[in-house]
């Protein structure tokens, strides 16, 4: 099948575009990518995920968060052209048919969130703490999150939207 | 604002308690962001738009003589390079002084803004701003404001000094006669930046012969509006401005809104065309302006029994390149100097001066951080010196109602400060800690518990006066459209206008909405900054509440036969409290008004109860209502690294009624944090006035482990009659009072005190060296 | 780095499926070609224009350079494993304990789960952690080109700021640390408690036998043009006796030799060597006198 072939091609001179094959909030996606762009920019862009923010472009904020085979990775530090083959995950993904994860219910519940910009980092960054460890305590969760900046909340009712992500989920 | 609005409420409500106000409540914009759904500006994404970028002077102080666009236009993509001839109205942005060109001809400070190049791409737009030859005649420059004061080299037409402000009550030289004790110091504040995770953007759309409409990160939609009609030579009726979510704002909007709304407003309509800018991170650093830095030489004057007769403080505040936001700061500073405690005598004279740095701008306490940091090291001072505890100290001088301000303004109440400097303290276990540290005996680290006070009035300074407006219309299925031109930041405000509203209509709180912060369709409720939101945008939200629902009294009345005074709504109920089984609905009463021709709308508009202090004397109401807050730290010292920690901070405030508690608690748990980062890691680096940090790797904002353990917040309050429920403002005060607790926890630690924040680990690690090198451990005060 | 991000430059892009293909790959286009592997640092030097390659050999797809085993008697790490990769092996929480304790500290877990610890050695910062826990354990570097393969000593491997031996047509395909008896220790001081380059870093191994020093390696970072070892310390603690005062003594001595520069975001040399001092008599004193099985 062409598709599969133009795939196994991996290179681009000239700036000419390749083919991506990756699955995105669940859904199979094959597009052309230019070598240079970022993840952040294409995920932007060509997928209207605004979800996935532009902080700084340099990897030192985390707003451009997003999980990469379930594992959180900077965007905007990342080629949209490696992620062949990969399983991405942005916030737009959580939501099951309109009703929202029991990540989402507890941030809103817990007041997770405030100015929001930051939101969507906090909550897949959850998402690949809770996937790993169903029962983070206070230090882990600080672990996983110090690439994170904050600078409403002050991070303590992230914490807690966290620790009630864990209870929720255990239900 | 005349009417005692919290009375009024009351009154309505028979005074039951509330059922909406004081709970915790969804707010209307959690499901967007948790969801990714809430659009910022960036995320307005319109096709075709132009990028355009600001060409900035790379000197301090230089005249333009010369700009050759013809290599920049030629570069691809390149549609046009925009200078200050261009401009079709007036070429100014000045916020509370007339001293700032949107694009200039003579730059006053690194990255001063002297043309625009718009382009199709990034890329071109980056290429033609390289492309534009610009000549430059270069002048001295200035970038200390004890030089600049007294410079022959000229900043600006009306010299170096960008404003002053006095304050003289009573006669301090008198008092200070009269005093056992006189301390006297000189203390530094310096600058901090925003670092919100939401860079600068701006995006303008030409609409039809003569329009515009800017979206923008912005704080101010009115004023905006205001700034681009003289920009444009335009009405404000031409002008569009809306303002979707905004990522983190902290005044810096404020202060830079102007700027990124009229540079795309401008290119919009001199080339017709859409045009969008993204600042990155690195112009958000190195030129957007920043808080303003302060010295200041305090005197106070104290009898043998404690109590403060006198102030005296000079303060000089470097303004930077224009003015900005100096003019409003600078009052605020001087008519907050004596801190929250009484004095009868209080002399203060403030002067900002012009320098060739980064013009200093609006950031959360605006002015108070900086002067409080030197009341409250002041307090702490001459409390050890009168052997005196740090708290009992403050509880002898604290404001309580009937006392007077250093402004002579008569308080007479919502004053909650005395009981919660009590509270705070309890909390602490302020007593047991101060006795049980000082026996702390590790080798290498030393404990130490302090206390910080803070005050901020509510409102805007000085000139201009302070409105608000609020818009409330009925549907005629009984749910309601509101609509306030405060800003959601983040801060929940529209939410807690939301509930007010559903409050006093008797309504369930789903029932209302807060429409888009759009100037064509929301009322002027003034700058969503100041603390104001909710005491002034909301009361405006009240205001027009309680007309409304007079109104529909009357029509129930008149449907249950009934007095208006009997009528009662509740969950979308109404009836007549006499006669509790006839009940109409609230829908049904809303469709009546409809069929009936009376009109289902209202518009509140109200003003501050404060007046213009006097300009000799700066005596006067010169605001509203204050919030008040404490904030106990305790910290450990690593005497062999100068390392800080902060380990526990017990924050209070007096805010008057708290509308949404949990809201509350993340605004104080994040100005904490705020008030950290500005004592301990957030140092902002120039030399020759650039700003040297330019990325979040330079510039250390604090990270979830840098969070201390927080306990539960002590809230006071201490209602303030004038304002729908009682509400004062709370979005500024925990962060001023943070850094003076820790710096009074460190010399509680150590013995050393600091006049200088944000404090310098390398400056605390040779204090403590010196100090032990010298043998003496225990020296009373040693100063640094 | 001080210049503004801006968007990716234009370059070629290729992806080898092998090593033998990369190295192929590396040697036709040299210079012109950088390396990507985590990316963590490549592509904020290409936003901001450090670096302007013509090419790009992106090495993701060579998944055998990414592994953690013991051979023999040598830990032997592949240099495309991430850092996280490394934090959660138990075999270097055993074997490499320095290197265990710095890499859980550096940057944060979204960059570590990208962040390779040959891009890390390669991109040669003066402060790189990895690199102080690396010199204390001996580690040597192995160098892959079309023209055969050799191994360095990481001693040599640094020549000054982003400055390495490496050859524009090699590849640093593994790091080789002898299997050795004694315990290591990392510590770093930062301006604040997470996320944040060191402003001094030190590693310390150490090997006691009846109450001596029978070995002691310590190595610094972020306070010389490159990461060091000291051979100071090293050669006064060699058979002293463990002791507090010891170590002091022997401490008070790197002084001298270290001379930081003041870098412009206002660290001062002075400060810098003192906490050189400071953390390398912790780092000692924490495994030789505390508890530290040696």
């Amino acid at each position: 099948m062409r598709a599969h072939k133009e795939s196994s091609k991996q290179h681009s001179y000239g700036g000419r575009t390749m083919l991506v094959r990756f699955t995105l909030n669940g859904e199979s996606k094959v597009e052309e990518v230019i070598p240079n762009e970022t993840l952040l920019d294409f995920l932007r862009r060509s997928e209207k995920l605004t979800s996935v923010k532009r902080g700084c472009d340099e990897g030192a904020c985390g707003v451009c968060t997003v999980l990469l085979n379930g594992k959180p990775v900077r965007s905007c530090l990342l080629l949209a052209v490696q992620v062949n083959d990969a399983v991405i995950t942005t916030v737009e993904g959580l939501a099951n048919h309109g009703e929202l994860s029991e990540i989402q219910e507890a941030f809103i519940e817990k007041y997770g969130f405030q100015c929001g910009f930051c939101t969507p980092g906090m909550i897949l960054v959850t998402k690949a703490l809770l996937d790993e460890r169903a029962d983070p305590t206070v230090e882990e969760i600080k672990e996983a999150f110090e690439g994170n900046l904050c600078r409403c909340t002050g991070y303590e009712q992230i914490i807690e939207s966290v620790l009630r992500a864990a209870e929720l989920r255990k239900r | 604002m005349q009417l005692e609005y919290l009375e009024e409420v009351k009154k309505l409500l028979l005074g039951k308690s509330y059922s909406i106000v004081g709970k915790d409540v969804r707010r209307l914009d959690a499901i967007e962001k948790v969801t990714g759904l809430a659009k910022y500006t960036a995320d307005q994404m319109v096709e075709g738009a132009l990028i355009v970028r600001a060409v900035r002077c790379p000197y301090p102080h230089a005249v333009v003589k010369r700009i050759d666009k013809r290599k920049a236009l030629k570069v691809p993509g390149v549609e046009g390079v925009i200078t200050a001839e261009d401009i079709p109205g007036r070429n100014q942005i000045g916020y509370l002084a007339e001293d700032q060109p949107l694009l200039t001809t003579k730059a006053r400070y690194v990255g001063d803004i002297v043309a625009l190049v718009a382009a199709r791409s990034d890329e071109a737009a980056f290429q033609g701003s390289e492309e534009l030859k610009i000549e430059y005649e270069r002048l001295p420059a200035l970038f200390d404001p004890k030089e600049s004061i007294s410079s022959e080299i000229k900043l600006h037409e009306h010299g170096n000094i960008a404003g002053d402000v006095k304050v003289r009550k009573g006669d301090v030289e008198q008092a200070f006669k009269g005093c056992d004790l006189i301390v006297e110091r000189t203390y530094r504040s310096g600058s901090q930046d925003h670092a919100y995770l939401e860079p600068e953007a701006a995006l303008a759309i030409p609409q039809g012969y003569k329009g515009v409409t800017v979206i923008g990160t912005i704080q101010t939609p009115h004023r905006i509006r205001r700034i681009l009609a003289r920009v444009l030579g335009w009405q404000e009726a031409d002008i569009t401005v809306i303002t979707p979510y905004v990522g983190g704002a902290f005044g810096g909007k404020a202060s830079y809104g102007p700027v990124i709304c009229g540079i795309v407003g401008l290119a919009a309509v001199v080339l017709g065309k859409p045009v969008m800018i993204l600042y990155s991170r690195y112009e958000s650093f190195a030129y957007r302006f920043k808080r303003g830095s302060f010295e200041i030489k305090f005197k106070s004057g104290v009898t043998r029994d404690g109590k403060l007769r006198g102030i005296q403080v000079n303060f000089m505040i470097d303004a930077g390149g224009y003015a900005v936001s100096a003019l409003g700061f600078m009052p605020r500073a001087a008519y907050h100097a004596t801190g929250v405690y009484e004095a009868d005598n209080v002399k203060v004279d403030g002067i900002a001066v012009y320098t060739n740095n980064l013009p200093s701008g609006a950031f959360n306490g605006f002015g108070d951080p900086q002067m409080q940091f030197a009341v409250e090291s002041q307090m702490d001072l001459l409390a050890e010196q009168l052997n005196m505890d740090p708290v009992e100290f403050r509880l002898r001088n604290a404001l309580v109602p009937g006392a007077r301000t250093g402004t002579n303004q008569l308080l007479d109440h919502s004053v909650g400060v005395k009981d919660l400097i009590e509270k705070v303290a309890k909390k602490a276990d302020w007593r047991e800690k101060r006795g049980q540290f000082a026996n702390h005996k590790a080798k290498n680290t030393r404990k130490g518990i302090g206390v910080g006070c803070s005050w901020h009035a509510c409102g805007t300074t000085g000139i201009r006066q302070d409105w608000a407006g609020a818009s409330l219309i009925l549907n005629s299925d009984g749910s309601v459209a509101y609509s306030t031109g405060i800003v959601e930041l983040g801060q929940g405000t529209t939410t807690s206008h939301a509930m007010m509203v559903a409050e006093v209509l008797g309504i369930p709180f789903d029932w209302v909405r807060v429409g888009a912060n759009n100037t064509d369709t929301t009322p002027d409720s003034g700058a969503t900054s100041a603390q104001r939101g909710t005491i002034f945008g909301g009361t405006a939200a009240v205001d027009a509440a309680l007309k409304l629902r007079k109104r529909i009294e009357r029509l129930a009345a008149e449907l249950l036969e009934c007095k208006d005074e009997d009528i009662s709504i509740e969950n979308g109920e109404v009836y007549d409290i006499n006669n509790g089984d006839q009940k109409i609905s609230f829908r049904e009463i809303a469709y009546e008004m409809y069929m009936r021709g009376l009109s289902p709308g209202e518009y509140g508009f109200i003003k501050a109860r404060r007046e213009y202090p006097d300009p000799e004397t700066g005596q006067g109401d010169a605001y509203a209502a204050y919030t008040f807050a404490c904030t106990v730290a305790e910290v450990e010292v690593d005497l062999e690294t100068g390392h800080v920690q902060v380990v526990k901070l017990y924050p209070g405030v007096a805010a008057g009624k708290i509308i949404q508690p949990a809201v509350v608690r993340g605004q104080v748990v994040g100005c904490s944090l705020l008030g950290l980062g500005y004592a301990l890691t957030e140092r902002v680096l120039s030399c020759d006035g650039q700003i040297l940090n330019r990325s979040y790797s330079d510039y250390l904002v604090p990270t979830i482990k840098d969070k201390p353990e927080i306990a539960d917040l002590v809230c006071v309050e201490d209602e303030y009659r004038y304002s729908g429920f009682g509400a004062k403002g709370v979005g500024e005060i925990a962060l001023i009072a943070t850094p003076p607790a820790i710096v009074n926890a460190i010399h509680n630690a150590i013995g050393i005190r600091f006049y200088e924040i944000p404090l310098n680990v390398e400056k605390i690690y040779f204090a403590i060296k010196e100090r032990a090198s010298n043998g003496s451990r225990n020296e009373a005060i040693t100063e640094v | 780095m001080e210049a503004e991000t801006r968007q990716l430059p234009k370059f070629d892009y290729v992806v080898p499926s092998s090593l033998f293909e990369a190295c192929k790959l590396r040697k036709v286009y040299q210079e012109r070609a950088r390396l990507l592997a985590g990316g963590t640092d490549l592509l904020v030097k290409l936003k901001k224009r450090a670096a302007l390659p013509d090419v790009i050999i992106d090495l993701h797809r060579i998944t055998d350079l990414s592994f953690i085993k013991t051979v023999a008697d040598q830990l032997v790490i592949g240099g495309l494993t991430t850092l996280s990769q490394i934090q959660n092996s138990s075999i270097v929480e055993k074997w490499a304990l320095a290197l265990f304790q710095a890499v859980k500290d550096m940057a944060c877990p979204p960059i570590r789960n990208r962040a390779t610890i040959a891009g890390n050695l390669c991109n040669s910062s003066p402060g790189a952690d990895t690199a102080p826990p690396l010199l204390v354990l001996d580690a040597s570097v192995r160098l892959l080109s079309t023209d055969g393969e050799r191994t360095v000593p990481l001693l040599q491997f640094f020549l000054g700021p982003e400055q390495n031996i490496l050859r524009p047509d090699e590849i640093l395909t593994e790091i080789i640390l002898p299997l050795q008896q004694g315990t290591s220790a990392f510590i770093k001081l930062g301006n604040r408690n997470a996320f944040t380059r060191s402003v001094v870093s030190v590693a310390a191994f150490v090997k006691t036998n009846n109450g001596k020093f029978e070995e002691v390696k310590v190595a610094l970072g972020a306070v010389a043009p490159t990461p060091i070892r000291s051979q100071r310390v090293e050669e006064t603690l060699k058979d002293a006796k463990v002791s507090e005062k010891s170590i002091t003594k022997a401490v008070a001595a790197v002084m001298e030799e270290l001379h930081p520069r003041e870098t412009s975001l206002r660290v001062s040399p002075a400060y810098r060597r003192e906490m050189a001092c400071v953390l390398i008599k912790r780092a000692l004193s924490n495994i030789a006198m505390e508890g530290g099985q040696c």
